[in-house]
């Protein structure tokens, strides 16, 4: 039995009934072709060529609206079609209608200037392929895509009807609109259609994520298409471990999205396009979404806040929409329900009572489309300003809100103009990386983004700089836990106060510890010391115990070099603001004897010149403790006892403290001897050891050269590093996540 | 006819249905195939025959997919059973029905297509506790690997082998025998096609294929560098813009990873990449140009440059120095870059003159 499906009578059900009717001649001469093909695989550029013929003639026989075989295929090349006038434009891409010559048909062009993409390409191919993986007809229909010097192209369906919205507006304007826009005939004729594209789109895995007049078209003939694949994610449909069975990225449209994506919490599912079909049905019945007065942390909290929206959230006036029948309005209740799972899917509401009233293509074309305006006069009206956006929309268009590190809500969108303008107004941030908090660009080259780098800390660290760990020097895990600031009492102890820069207006001290505490047993040699603790559990802990500590530190300090701190300019209550070196509580960096660390690894680099094991230091003071200038509480300015030298007979103690690939906080030690080392060298060899990520080699050079060379800068440089920390963890320098910290150790 | 026909219920029936109708969806293509070579003019009813012919097996194809489609995903109302994954696993190595389908693939509805790479990678994650025995399954039938590669060649199924490649990309052993194919070298052609979804899917496969496996990709490239790099630089000469700026990316990702530490040096010591990093740095394009940079700076970092870098970098010294004080000026937000930025300049400008050649 032949089943005979067509695109535009598909039977609403179970998965996977939906077959496209194939055209077996045309498939027969692909096959011959194919064989051709492989067999002329060497030939390579013939061959490209047929095989870009045979796959245009494989899209068109897959694209069930190139049912006429007589027509060539869509080409790749822009010589081939004829640009027409522009209907959409956007932050990165412009929409054309357009004809393509050998074909004489025409199409929309949208053009997207891949120079403005300054993400990666990941996010468009996943728009195309989610788009060139999707036939139906309630879908929008993709040709083909090709890059035309700095541009991509996008071959789509030319929908000359406009969208959804551009007949309401039209509508609102030519007529009076106040007891609604539609009557519900036609209402459910569209709507029927939009939830037969959802269902094929939830039942292909797909969440649209932005369902609103602005993304339905029409076409000329009545056909209805969702449209733009923008932001719409791949969700998983069962067992499927490859995919994440819920979403918790942050896109759409504030007044059409739902109160689980809002909140972010539990992820969300296919349910929160129901939502946004819901919120359409009353826009394409009062003209707007429901809270389209307010700006969008309002909609965020009406929408979270107050009972879902119904028709009359909007009035102006009591029974204003009373010509609606309770079946539109219960099937509007069923789709905003705040409980996702409450909400019926897409088949389910296919089988409402009110998509009864629903009609055909034929009759929208006579109801809506003939009183409609033409594309012709649509565009000839807002020409000057080139100002359409209504049948292809740009990816993105709508978008994204999602909430920052410290928790705020930041509403980023690239759109122009909008039909909401008060709704949509709020542009904060334009920057393309921060639309996406939750999807890290693991490529290291990319610049950092200006939500990151805003955040970054000046390169001098205010917070007192400890030495790192020492091993030598930790007491047994059983004593309590004793901040490694504190030198025991037999150490030669010299006070050295840190180099800070002029404005900043605290004083540490800085106890020095003696070289003796680094044993270098050969010169070529890192120690690679860890400082175990996982991270979450580090940053838990570091709350609780800061303040703790820093009492602590302080009090030892007093009673064990009974060096008051006032002396080098430390007003007490300052220190409660301090943070240990990189916000690690010490106890937490010696509670774990180094006998039992696993990663604590002394590497021989390979590249380093052969000397002469170099003798340990024996614990002496300190030769020249690296200090400069630095501004006292009050401001005033002391010079220390001892001038800096760095001078080629001294070398440097350094620790890089930066975490491994396991997240674990490592102190590298290293020496650097002015003279004899280069930056680039040092990094060469710590990346040649595998101690830091190869992206990060130029950044600790340039951050090494400048410790060694500008010491007056200080002792402790923090940095941010090129190589993410894989994972979700936002950058923190304080937990030194995606930053690293420089320390001379003398 | 399949109107009546019982649905079968077992994994073995299914698959063995399955297997049915695919024969007889390649029977009747290979037919009419050979037929409309002999007999070019054939009668219309006979055309007609055969697309009914086809139309059935399609259906039936059809139909088995979604069946094991249920079996592995399971349905709204029934998790999948272990047993019959178990069996129905079986039954597809027995039957050699991976192959099967990939063969076949571009014979399947649209639809099925999609069923098929779902149902291939289900079938690939499988697990016995710490074994996979698809991965081990495959590993003694490369072909299949081969076969979906060769994929990247048709349209109509490039996308559905590419999400079934990058699958099996995750495993070390597959992606070892992917990488020591000649086949592999098919991709610096896929990652060029001219439609767009195409190349770019191909390229995120050649991507993760060299870069998921550290070791093993460090391994290849070392053991494969002049191959793989001849032919990635025409990459970055493509004419296509997004194949540069893809490629150009991917090259600075591959050379700062640790783990190709020795290929880095290598690359970095010859002086034909240092050119065409400069040519690049220099492209309209800021993209690229920034993406160059990231490469150009790990040559002048090299602290054991050879005599022919120094070279090109002395006898460009004064021009490097004001180009790179006027690159990219705008990106005051981006500390790195300036830093890295700040460090090139300087160590250009305190290139010391070398001696004469001896």
């Amino acid at each position: 039995m032949q089943r005979k499906i067509t695109p535009g009578l598909m039977p609403p059900g179970s998965p996977g009934t939906y077959r496209k009717k194939s055209c077996t001649t045309m498939e027969i001469q692909q096959q011959q072709e194919q064989q051709q093909q492989i067999e002329e695989l060497e030939e390579n550029k013939q061959q490209q060529q047929r095989r870009r013929r045979r796959q245009q003639q494989q899209q068109v026989d897959e694209s069930k609206m190139a049912a006429d075989d007589n027509k060539p295929p869509w080409p790749n090349t822009k010589d081939d079609y004829d640009l027409r006038e522009v209907i959409g434009i956007g932050a990165t891409a412009v929409v054309h209608s357009a004809l393509c010559v050998p074909r004489h048909e025409k199409c929309a062009i949208k053009r997207i200037n891949l120079e403005k993409w300054n993400t990666s390409m990941d996010e468009l191919l996943k728009e195309i392929q989610a788009m060139s993986l999707c036939h139906h007809e309630n879908v929008v229909t993709y040709y083909t895509s090709f890059v035309v010097k700095e541009e991509l192209w996008l071959v789509l369906k030319l929908l000359g009807g406009g969208s959804l919205l551009d007949i309401i507006k039209h509508r609102m304007k030519a007529s009076d609109c106040k007891h609604g826009v539609f009557d519900e005939a036609v209402i459910a004729t569209i709507l029927r259609e939009v939830l037969k594209g959802l269902e094929y789109f939830h039942n292909n895995g797909q969440i649209h994520r932005d369902i609103k007049a602005g993304n339905i078209l029409l076409g000329e003939d009545g056909v209805v298409q969702i449209a733009d694949f923008g932001v719409s994610a791949w969700l998983s449909t069962g067992g499927d471990l490859s995919r994440q069975k819920s979403r918790h990225t942050f896109v759409g449209t504030p007044c059409w999205m739902a109160p689980e994506v809002m909140e972010q919490v539990s992820g969300y599912d296919f349910k929160a396009d129901i939502w946004s079909f819901g919120i359409t049905a009353i826009e394409m019945v009062t003209g707007t979404a429901p809270y389209h007065k307010y700006p969008p942390m309002k909609v965020l909290m009406l929408t979270l806040q107050n009972d879902p929206p119904s028709l009359e959230t909007g009035a102006e006036e009591k029974d204003q929409y009373k010509s609606y029948g309770k079946g539109i309005k219960k099937m509007i209740t069923d789709c905003l329900q705040k409980d996702p799972t409450k909400r019926p899917t897409a088949s389910e509401l296919l089988k409402h009572p009110f998509f009864r009233k629903a009609k055909d293509k034929k009759y929208l074309q006579s109801v809506l489309l003939q009183g409609g305006p033409s594309i012709e006069e649509r565009v000839a009206k807002d020409e000057p300003l080139v100002r359409r956006r209504s049948r292809s929309r740009q990816p993105g268009t709508s978008g994204r809100l999602h909430r920052t590190q410290s928790g705020d809500w930041v509403w980023s969108s690239d759109e122009e103009d909008d039909k909401h303008p008060e709704a949509d107004k709020i542009s904060i941030s334009s920057c393309e990386s921060t639309d996406k908090p939750t999807q890290p660009q693991p490529q290291p080259p990319q610049p950092t983004n200006t939500e990151s780098s805003s955040q970054q800390p000046p390169k001098i660290q205010q917070q007192p700089q400890q030495p790192p760990p020492q091993q030598q020097q930790q007491p047994p895990p059983s004593q309590p836990p004793q901040p490694v600031l504190i030198q025991p009492s037999s150490t030669p102890y010299s006070p050295s106060p840190q180099v800070l820069q002029p404005q900043q207006q605290q004083q540490q001290p800085q106890p020095q510890l003696p070289q003796g505490a680094y044993p270098m047993a050969t010169y070529p040699q890192l120690v690679q010391q860890p400082v175990m603790m996982p991270l979450q559990q580090q940053q838990q802990l570091q709350q609780q115990q800061l303040q703790q500590q820093q009492q602590l530190q302080q009090q030892q300090q007093q009673l064990q070099h009974g060096y008051p701190l006032q002396a080098v300019g430390i007003v007490p209550q300052q220190v409660g603001n301090l943070v240990p070196v990189a916000g690690l509580p010490p106890e937490m960096m010696m509670t774990i004897p180094p006998t039992t660390t696993t990663t604590n690894t002394t590497t021989t680099l390979p590249q380093q010149q052969q000397q002469p094991p170099q003798p340990h230091y024996t614990p002496t003071p300190p030769v020249a403790p690296m200090v400069g200038v630095g501004v006292g509480v009050g401001g005033e300015t002391f010079i220390t006892t001892q001038p800096l030298h760095l001078d080629s007979s001294e070398p440097i103690n350094l620790v890089l403290r930066v975490r491994n690939q396991k997240r674990e906080l490592n102190d590298i030690r290293f020496e650097f001897l002015v003279g004899r080392d280069t930056s680039e060298g040092v990094a060469s060899e710590l990346v040649a050891a595998g101690l830091v990520d190869g992206r990060d080699l130029v950044v600790i050079a340039a951050n090494l050269d400048k410790i060694t060379q500008h010491p007056d800068l200080g002792q402790n440089l923090t940095f941010r590093l090129n190589s993410e920390m894989e994972g979700t963890d936002t950058p923190d320098d304080k937990a030194l996540v995606g930053f690293a910290q420089l320390t001379i150790a003398d | 006819m399949s109107l009546f026909r019982k649905s079968p219920k077992s994994p073995q029936e299914v698959s063995k249905a399955l297997k049915d109708a695919l024969t007889a969806l390649e029977r009747s293509d290979k037919k009419a195939e050979k037929k409309d070579f002999m007999e070019p003019n054939t009668s219309k009813q006979g055309r007609r025959h055969r697309v009914g012919v086809t139309h059935n097996a399609q259906e039936d194809t059809s139909k088995s997919l979604t069946q094991i489609k249920t079996m592995l995903y399971g349905t709204t109302d029934s998790e999948p059973q272990d047993i019959v994954l178990a069996q129905l696993a079986h039954e597809f190595y027995n039957t050699n029905m991976l192959l099967l389908l990939i063969l076949n693939l571009h014979r399947i509805d649209f639809e099925g297509k999609k069923d098929v790479a779902q149902i291939f990678n289900n079938i690939l994650r499988r697990q016995i506790g710490i074994r996979s025995p698809t991965v081990e399954y495959i590993c003694t039938k490369p072909e299949i690997l081969f076969t979906l590669m060769k994929g990247y060649e048709h349209q109509d199924i490039a996308l559905h082998c590419g999400t079934m490649l990058r699958e099996c990309a995750r495993y070390e052993a597959l992606t070892r025998i992917i990488l020591n194919s000649d086949d592999f070298y098919n991709f610096f052609k896929y990652v060029e096609v001219s439609t767009f979804d195409i190349a770019s899917d191909a390229f995120s496969t050649f991507k993760e294929l060299l870069t998921k496996h550290k070791i093993l990709c460090a391994e290849f490239l070392e053991q494969n560098y002049d191959r793989v790099f001849s032919q990635y630089e025409h990459l970055l000469n493509s004419d296509n813009y997004v194949t540069r700026r893809q490629s150009l990316k991917l090259l600075g990702e591959l050379l700062l990873d640790r783990h190709n530490f020795s290929v880095m040096k290598r690359y970095i010591s010859n002086p034909d990449n240092l050119k065409l990093m400069m040519i690049m740095l220099k492209e309209k394009s800021r993209n690229i140009q920034f993406e160059a940079f990231h490469v150009f700076k790990v040559f002048v970092a090299n602290p054991d440059k050879p005599r022919p870098i120094l070279e090109i970098l002395l006898r460009n010294q004064d021009k490097l120095v004001e180009f790179l004080t006027r690159f990219h000026t705008d990106r005051s937000e981006d500390e790195q870059f300036n830093d890295e930025k700040a460090y090139l300049i300087k160590q250009i400008k305190e290139l010391k003159p070398l001696p004469p050649d001896q």
